[in-house]
């Protein structure tokens, strides 16, 4: 007999929500958390960066609002109470999720959890005492950390996005080694605080997993908001001298205040010791799992970062958890395939589903409905009138295949593209579908009639 | 002038083939070796190359439409020079393989004045007594790759068939109560009604694919949430609609069933210990001269079937004629086929020799550079899955020879050897032969021949 029917080694988005699943369907539960419940994403992801941006966005629009008649005279702002209010939301919601597991009889548990054995972990508590744990089934959600490539100095002028986080103060002259996502995002937030910001990004662009179109509209608005691109060549000969970073691109010396270090993020899976439980590992680190997040051992199952080929987004890791949790009962459900992505640069992204790029490599044939927010009512009205949405459509039946949205409000107008692609409708029902007016989903409707050429708001072609 | 492109002889037996890709449109310039079109015989694809330079006319045999040789495919002459929209009667004379050229072409106005000369098929062509046609324009001798036969005509009146269209079903499973059973619109809502099709749930770019590809959506299994049919379902019933087999596996069909049902088919099977032979092949390799296990059991087979020319023969079940020659087939796997290359006269190449012809004709075989007449004319044939992984098998006696090996993975395995148990490599080889002239005790002599050849390294010494 086991302790327990299920144990989830991680309490974050992947974790928390495998656990509470399994305790709703009758399993005896454990989940093992070695640090802080909600993991990265609440802790030092999603919650805390978009708090700051929230922060960042408010004096922003304070400070820059006279064509809107709005005139404010000495807009300062104050870093340390905007961390101050992060922090307090981050308490907030962990303490939610604590009480979420306990409502739902799951016993958390807090320590390193390795395994010892297919079905058996050991945990480290904070108290130095080990506890033998072990379960029918176990779910891994460990999540991943920032990557810190060896060639940076070790210094304390070079930080991941989890340390930035904790700055009281913001730099004067902040680098960024990465145009990715987590890079563009603290670029933006830092860069409407006022901070110089310099991104360097050794592919040929920002942001590469979004189409061309995409990019050049976050890169125009970034440019505007002060921050500077180093693209096409990687920071080398990186130094901390004098109270300050440097290193060279191209032939050129660029410094900063601060190095952030956003290269991409690496699975929490060395610690687990997986071998003793027979789990695969890749030679990234990662765990190849089936459609349902089941390992190569039957009663082990992964979701989540961690995972090989993860999206590495905090919902997708949720209904991997979900998933991971129903198939550990026997149900037949299984991991979604459309999963939004949002990016919570200025402007905002959204993406889901097949991207053009991606048609282009697949040798898909892929037709666009493209509509611009500057031909927009609500658009003109609110003054966010950069960006466009845009449908990626089969040519012949017209089925949404993908969507991508750069604009204001991007991330929450994904929404309804995911649910569109995921229903497989056609432009047809996302034209005859009525759209409020004036608001910026009529985006989508009027793209959709752009497939038809049968748009009424923008000029005949 | 403008100039003929014909369907090129590209082999002795080669009688009618299939253009499978035109790489060139019409009005595309052509220079001389550009490729025209790829086509497909009933041994392998091959790309034809332009002799003349111009600009490419016109195209009369589109893609997939099987024809005989020598047919006029199309048109190479000066930009907007005139050509007939009917292509003239085949060339009768065969051109130089592998020319696609011809050596006159018609002028503007090629129809022939005479009806009853007009249609005269080729000699080569395997075309049906032509019945002279009436309209003095020619036709060429066309068959269509082979469909599948049409259903029976159906009786349906125009508001039925759109009816049924709408809910994307085959009205062919509707009976119909109009006169002479004929398919009128209450039948077609009747059935749905019947077939409960209002509870089905389909995703709208589902039922639009459907439409498209003429699905039943009746027929599909939804696998989408409760059940609902998704674009993935209407993909998976499009896969199972009958796909035309390519030429290449036609014909392995045809001449499988045609072994299987008139050779006798008698099997032998033996394991050869090839520990020895594989330690003098390493020994081999260490000195720079590379051979594989094949070159080796092709050779035991060569000498052996000098040994048993029985073997080496060919019976119509009347008579029995000795092959001469070791033509010695090798059975290579190719994308969705096999192919078999043959080595000619093989009892007359050295072990250097048969290495190299074999890693030639095997490259040859998996780039589709082979030509028909290097797949013809085997007289006995071996098939090796050494590298597949598989313990023993039987394989299936190309027609027009008396046996074939099928050899299969050596194996380390306990063995008694002089009343110990050592670890040997086995290797399995089965040899299928043709009753009616070989008998099981010949068959079992020759079998073993080959074993105690692959066995006797001082043997292999000898021959390296």
């Amino acid at each position: 007999m086991f302790d327990f029917d299920v144990i989830v080694i991680g309490a974050g988005p992947g974790g928390y929500p495998a656990a509470i699943r399994a305790a709703q369907l009758g399993k005896k539960t454990a989940i093992v958390e070695k640090e802080a419940f909600g993991g990265t994403c609440l802790n030092w992801g999603c919650i805390p960066t978009k708090t700051l941006i929230a922060s960042a966005e408010r004096f922003h629009h304070a400070a820059h609002s006279e064509a809107f008649g709005v005139t404010a005279k000495g807009v300062t702002f104050d870093y340390a109470v905007m961390t101050e209010r992060k922090n307090d939301v981050v308490k907030r919601l962990s303490g939610g999720i604590q009480g979420l597991l306990k409502s739902n009889g799951v016993e958390a548990i807090t320590g390193a959890a390795r395994f010892e054995g297919p079905n058996r972990i050991s945990v480290i508590q904070p108290d130095g005492v080990t506890r033998w744990l072990s379960a029918a089934t176990i779910i891994i959600a460990a999540g991943s950390d920032s990557a810190m490539p060896g060639f940076l100095p070790k210094d304390k002028r070079v930080m991941d996005s989890r340390a930035f986080l904790d700055l009281k103060a913001l730099p004067e002259r902040l680098l960024i080694l990465g145009g990715g996502v987590i890079g563009c995002e603290f670029a933006c937030m830092a860069a409407a605080l006022g901070t110089k910001v310099t991104v360097v990004e050794m592919l040929e662009d920002i942001i590469m997993v979004l189409d061309r179109d995409v990019r050049r509209v976050l890169r125009k608005r970034m440019e505007a908001l002060g921050v500077t691109f180093l693209t096409g060549a990687p920071l080398t000969d990186i130094v901390v001298k004098n109270g300050e970073v440097s290193g060279t691109y191209k032939d050129q010396t660029v410094t900063g205040d601060l190095l952030l270090v956003a290269v991409g993020r690496r699975p929490n899976t060395a610690a687990l010791d997986l071998a003793r439980a027979g789990v695969n590992v890749d030679e990234r680190g990662t765990i190849p799992v089936d459609k349902q997040g089941r390992t190569n051992v039957a009663s082990i199952f992964a979701v989540g970062d961690l995972v090989t080929g993860s999206i590495q987004l905090a919902h997708a890791a949720t209904q991997q958890g979900v998933v991971a949790a129903e198939a550990a009962v026997g149900m037949k459900s299984t991991v979604e395939n459309i999963c939004p992505s949002c990016i919570f640069t200025s402007p905002e992204i959204g993406l889901a589903g097949l991207s053009e790029t991606q048609a282009q490599k697949l040798g898909r044939d892929v037709k666009t409905a493209v509509f611009p927010f500057v031909a927009l009512g609500k658009a003109m009205a609110a003054g966010e009138t950069d960006g466009f949405v845009k449908w990626i459509c089969d040519p012949v039946t017209g089925q949404v295949l993908g969507a991508q949205v750069v604009g204001a409000h991007a991330t929450e107008l994904i929404a309804e593209a995911a649910l569109a692609i995921r229903n497989e409708l056609t432009v047809d029902e996302i034209g005859n579908t009525i759209h409020s007016h004036p608001t910026m989903s009529e985006a989508w409707m009027e793209a959709a009639h752009t497939f038809h050429n049968a748009c009424i708001h923008l000029p005949k072609r | 002038m403008a100039q003929v492109v014909i369907f090129p002889k590209l082999g002795q037996t080669m009688e009618e083939g299939a253009i499978v890709k035109w790489l060139k449109k019409e009005g595309d310039a052509v220079a001389k070796g550009d490729i025209l079109f790829e086509i497909e015989t009933d041994k392998a694809n091959l790309e034809v190359e332009s002799f003349f330079e111009g600009v490419l006319l016109k195209i009369y045999v589109r893609e997939g439409i099987t024809v005989p040789v020598n047919t006029v495919v199309g048109f190479i002459g000066a930009a907007g020079e005139k050509v007939p929209d009917q292509p003239p009667a085949p060339e009768a004379a065969p051109a130089p393989a592998p020319a696609a050229a011809a050596p006159e072409a018609p002028t503007a106005s090629p129809a022939p004045a005479v009806p009853a000369a007009a249609p005269a098929p080729a000699p080569v062509a395997p075309a049906p007594a032509a019945t002279p046609a009436p309209q003095p324009s020619a036709k060429p001798v066309v068959q269509p790759a082979p469909a599948p036969t049409p259903a029976k005509r159906l009786v349906i009146s125009p508001r039925a068939r759109a009816c049924a269209r709408a809910a994307c079903i085959d009205p062919a499973r509707i009976k119909g109560t109009g006169p002479n059973g004929r398919i009128v619109e209450k039948d077609v809502l009747a059935f749905l009604s019947a077939a409960n099709y209002d509870a089905l749930r389909i995703t709208p770019a589902a039922k639009r694919l459907a439409a498209e590809h003429e699905i039943d959506i009746l027929s599909v299994r939804g696998s989408g949430d409760g059940g609902r049919i998704m674009v993935e379902d209407i993909e998976r019933a499009q896969r199972r609609k009958p796909v035309t087999l390519s030429r290449m596996r036609q014909i392995i069909a045809r001449r499988l069933v045609e072994s299987k049902q008139t050779i006798p088919h008698f099997y032998v099977t033996v394991k050869a210990d090839i520990t020895d032979l594989m330690a003098f092949r390493a020994d081999l390799k260490a000195q720079g001269r590379s051979y594989s296990v094949n070159d080796f059991v092709l050779e035991a087979v060569i000498l052996s079937l000098e040994e048993f020319p029985v073997v080496n023969s060919v019976t119509d079940g009347v008579t029995v004629s000795w092959r001469g020659d070791v033509d010695l087939g090798m059975a290579v796997s190719v994308d969705n086929g096999l192919v078999v290359p043959v080595i000619r006269a093989a009892q007359t190449l050295t072990l250097a020799e048969l290495n190299a012809q074999a890693k030639a004709l095997a490259e040859k075989a998996r780039t589709g550079k082979l030509l028909p007449d290097e797949m013809v004319g085997s007289s006995f044939t071996v098939s090796n899955m050494g590298m597949m992984n598989v313990d023993q098998f039987t394989a299936i006696i190309n027609p027009g020879e008396a046996g074939i090996l099928a050899v299969s993975t050596g194996r380390q395995v306990p063995t008694v050897v002089n009343g110990e148990i050592k670890i040997r490599t086995m290797m399995a080889m089965t040899l299928s032969v043709d009753h009616r002239i070989v008998d099981g005790s010949v068959g079992a002599q020759f079998v073993n021949a080959i074993r105690s050849k692959l066995e006797n390294v001082e043997l292999w010494k000898a021959l390296v």
